[in-house]
């Protein structure tokens, strides 16, 4: 079963857009959550990516993103309850507890809890809406001239993890076709079989690029790298039907990369440029108004409302316009 | 039927035994009252008049001082950064920060985690910390710890005269007036104080401390050697030598070395110096004080404040 989260080419404006838009409006999401404790602002923050995730078509990543980040909210809620007894409201006494100490449930660590809850559970809502929307191998592409190893070494991953999960799957079939009389395959041994399997293909792989030339030199060509024959084949043939498929198309030369420039891609970077500079625009005039302790005090004015309203709008740039 | 009834039994049971551990809902019953005292500059000011305040089960020295003042806070509430707008700042290259005590004691966790327990004397200052990080004891609370303790704790109190004549039978009967039991045996966890000269009471170790300065013994005064005897000084706030008391000064001070009991100093160069130190011991004398010296007339309190 593929997972929600995986990347599944829609057309759509953040599908469209260059990984490096995507990832200006997305992480300007992100970069406020963690910069802000308002739970106004973070609210907004949430409520945009979620837009932005239903915008582009990731709803359902969205909703599990959702229900996980819930989880996982509720869980810093009650472990801060639980290791943190500061504010002024005791709401529980449980008396003395061994390793925690005098234990008090006040509102104040609750409410803080649910603040550190709700901004993972946003950076959990943005991070589901690039995992869903943005191809990795544009991503990969737009990698490879800063760190060509690194870029390449996440291409093999993204591709031999998952054959060795459809091998792990193969095994445990072939394992379960021996029929009810034969003994259990323990998990151990299935693991050491893939392990022997995942381990020869590694090789093989290791091998072709060798032969390719990848171990000599450096792949960037801007530094005088020499490329094999079908690095140098520009991306467009690569991607050609006519063409063998190849085990690493996404790392063509760089030259292909401007290509990847839409008419998108400016209205992402400035929504993402303008959602980060309100923000910290907004830290300096003062709309992160926010403590919990001693006791809870939460700032809602004019500043806070107005840069939440903004964050909430700019959920809505993926959607698709209609000519 | 009968399972209901053991239902109910057993939620009784667990009931009682939440109670008896110490659990429940809100805050709890009051424990006493507590005392809260504001001060600036090693007590010179008071930044709020002195309040008390009854404590309840779950009471802090935090949820106390929010109760009585306007503060901010920081490290997730864990310290004070501001008392009615007076907030921890570096300035002329000195920090200043809020620091308290309970009981004359410096406490050994945040405000936020010193749990009360009903009679306390919670002291907070506001002081330029830059000579002396730590001030370990002060004579400011006074009968406070010699009369119930520190730290939920009561100590037993030992008088230690060496060589005090009069002075120590004064610090006797001042102690005495207090309500403060002595005890008959000196013992580990005793609180001990030390009545007599400074050439006697220097061979203690934790006396000793004062001679190092007070950012190892907290107390802003010396006793240096000269012409045969010893003399004392009043240090300042950057613990700079300002002020030299005359031949028959006494010094009321609080010191602690690591983690062993306070251990107060009644002393002076010489015995007349010893007994003006011990005709110090009361509330008039020593009420929001680190230490005090006198030269026999009204006390000075320590660090010497600008003139």
């Amino acid at each position: 079963m593929r997972s929600p989260f995986a990347y599944t080419p829609r057309p759509g404006p953040l599908q469209a857009a260059s990984p490096g838009a995507a990832v200006v409006y997305l992480g300007a999401f992100v970069a406020t959550a963690f910069l802000y404790s308002n739970p106004l602002v973070l609210a907004a923050v949430g409520v945009a990516a979620a837009l932005a995730g239903y915008s582009a078509g990731a709803g359902s990543a969205v909703r599990i993103a959702l229900r996980m980040g819930l989880t996982l909210a509720l869980l810093i809620v009650v472990v801060n309850v639980l290791v943190v007894d500061r504010g002024e409201t005791v709401l529980l006494r449980l008396g003395e507890a061994p390793l925690l100490g005098r234990v008090d449930i006040t509102a104040e660590a609750m409410v803080e809890g649910a603040i550190l809850g709700l901004r993972a559970g946003v950076a959990m809502i943005a991070f589901a809406v690039y995992s869903a929307c943005v191809d990795p191998d544009r991503v990969l592409r737009g990698l490879r001239p800063i760190a060509g190893r690194s870029a390449l070494t996440a291409a093999l991953i993204s591709r031999l993890v998952p054959v060795a999960v459809a091998d792990a799957a193969r095994l445990r079939d072939a394992a379960r076709l021996r029929g009810p009389a034969a003994a259990p395959i323990g998990r151990a041994t299935l693991l050491r079989r893939l392990m022997a399997g995942s381990l020869d293909r590694a090789v093989d792989v290791a091998a072709t690029l060798e032969l390719r030339g990848y171990a000599l030199t450096r792949l960037d060509t801007a530094r005088g790298g020499v490329l094999s024959r079908l690095d140098r084949v520009p991306h467009k043939q690569v991607r050609s039907p006519h063409r063998p498929p190849c085990v690493l198309p996404s790392l063509g030369p760089g030259r292909g990369r401007m290509r990847f420039k839409t008419r998108y891609d400016r209205c992402f970077y400035c929504v993402g440029a303008i959602v980060l500079g309100a923000a910290i625009a907004g830290l300096f005039l003062g709309a992160d108004e926010f403590h919990a302790y001693p006791t809870i005090a939460i700032g809602l004015g004019p500043g806070t409302v107005a840069l939440s309203a903004l964050i909430v709008l700019s959920g809505l740039a993926p959607r698709r316009r209609h000519a | 039927m009968s399972m209901s009834r053991g239902t109910a039994a057993a939620i009784a049971l667990l009931s009682a035994a939440l109670a008896a551990a110490g659990c429940g809902f809100g805050p709890g019953s009051g424990v006493g009252e507590v005392s809260l005292t504001v001060t600036r500059d090693y007590g010179a000011e008071q930044v709020q008049p002195p309040t008390s305040d009854e404590a309840s089960e779950s009471d802090t020295v935090m949820r106390v001082l929010d109760r009585e003042a306007k503060i901010s806070t920081r490290y997730s509430g864990g310290f004070v950064q501001a008392i009615d707008g007076l907030e921890a700042d570096e300035r002329f290259g000195h920090s200043f920060d809020w620091f308290f005590y309970v009981d004359g004691v410096e406490a050994p966790v945040g405000a936020a985690d010193f749990a009360l327990h009903g009679g306390e004397a919670i002291w907070w200052d506001y002081r330029n910390w830059s000579a002396a990080e730590r001030v370990p004891a002060v004579v400011g609370s006074w009968p406070q710890p010699l009369l119930d303790g520190y730290e939920g704790k009561s100590h037993p109190v030992a008088l230690e005269c060496r060589a005090a004549g009069a002075a120590c039978a004064a610090a006797r009967s001042k102690l005495a007036a207090a309500g403060v039991v002595l005890a008959a045996e000196p013992s580990d966890d005793a609180i001990r104080v030390l009545v007599g000269p400074w050439a006697r009471l220097r061979e203690d170790p934790a006396a000793a401390q004062l001679e190092q300065g007070p950012q190892v013994s907290g107390v802003f005064a010396d006793f240096t050697r000269e012409a045969g005897g010893y003399r004392l000084h009043g240090l300042d706030e950057a613990g700079d030598p300002a002020r030299d008391f005359g031949p028959d000064a006494g010094l009321v001070a609080a010191t602690r070395r690591f983690e062993a009991p306070p251990v107060w100093i009644v002393s002076g160069a010489t015995a007349a110096g010893v007994l003006a130190a011990a005709g110090l011991l009361d509330v008039a004398h020593l009420r929001d004080r680190y230490a005090v010296a006198t030269e026999g007339g009204p006390e000075t309190p320590l660090p010497v404040r600008p003139s």
